[in-house]
């Protein structure tokens, strides 16, 4: 093998053990995901506020745009019947800035078995961005989901 | 560096230090806490935002702010005149931010002009850091908003 395809199989190996690592912490924050989307689901929320913040979550490259975002919402409920019902949006404001433990983790394994420089200096953020997304992502399809059984939109 | 190298190397270093000021912005609007959201109302705030958002030049929110700060003191508000006077020296310091990114993000295109690109930059990292102090100031704010 010479040293430029070496190279570029280290960099699939390294890709397909990152997705697989992502996709092992996003089966289980299913479960979490699940409890918030059934808080939620008592709120005044509608399907579309939920799914914007997924939406916006898939468009940024910031993790701050997100947890911004969530921020803003919390705080302009003065009703506290939606984002800040029960301390929900609080609770999930920790939870998704909690996520960036599971991506150091991840990305000190990839960094011990697949190393480049130049793109690890990045890694634990955008990980934790990847980590957000799958979180969000199940909750708005949780959410989605108990409102039509519940009735709602 | 082509044109497209270096702004997709800009806006990955841009993201990544939003990412990492959010706590020097959390912690400003912790400092400020007492005067929001009635000595420093999220209207001023969301004001600020646009302004930085629709700027030029950081001198256009340079005098915003220091409007902002010579309408306090002219009403007798020294603690609301502070709070502009030292987001105004935050906002300055963002400047040695940007030129260190600036550094890391490598040699510019021809097609820029190094003055220019150092100031939209800079402007670039003001409006990042102003958004995380409106979210974090909105977030802990300590009263009800009444409208």
């Amino acid at each position: 093998m010479t040293q430029t395809s070496e190279g570029r199989a280290r960099k699939i190996a390294r890709r397909v053990a990152l997705e697989q690592a992502i996709a092992r912490r996003s089966d289980k924050y299913a479960y979490s995901a699940k409890d918030y989307a059934e808080k939620l689901t008592q709120t005044k929320l509608k399907n579309t506020q939920v799914r914007g913040l997924e939406t916006l979550a898939y468009a940024t490259d910031r993790v701050s745009a997100v947890i911004d975002w969530l921020k803003v919402r919390v705080g302009r409920d003065d009703k506290r019947n939606r984002w800040a019902q029960d301390g929900t949006g609080h609770d999930l404001l920790a939870t998704l800035e909690g996520l960036q433990r599971d991506a150091r983790d991840i990305a000190v394994a990839i960094r011990k078995d697949y190393s480049m420089p130049k793109e690890d200096s990045d890694l634990e953020r955008q990980v934790h961005l990847r980590l957000i997304r799958e979180y969000l992502k199940h909750l708005a399809a949780h959410f989605e989901y108990q409102k039509s059984e519940v009735g709602g939109e | 560096m082509s044109d497209l190298a270096y702004t997709l190397t800009l806006r990955r270093l841009v993201a990544a230090w939003s990412d990492q000021s959010r706590k020097d912005a959390a912690n400003f609007a912790n400092k400020h806490r007492d005067l929001l959201p009635r000595r420093i109302t999220s209207t001023q705030l969301y004001g600020l935002v646009n302004i930085v958002r629709n700027a030029q030049r950081f001198g256009d929110i340079q005098r915003f702010i220091r409007h902002q700060r010579e309408k306090a003191e002219r009403a007798g508000r020294q603690d609301v005149a502070d709070y502009w006077k030292e987001m105004e020296q935050v906002l300055n310091n963002l400047r040695n931010d940007a030129r260190e990114l600036q550094r890391q993000a490598g040699s510019l295109p021809p097609t820029i002009s190094p003055k220019s690109a150092l100031d939209t930059l800079h402007r670039q990292l003001t409006e990042e850091f102003v958004q995380h102090v409106l979210a974090h100031g909105s977030y802990w704010s300590p009263v009800p908003r009444t409208y």
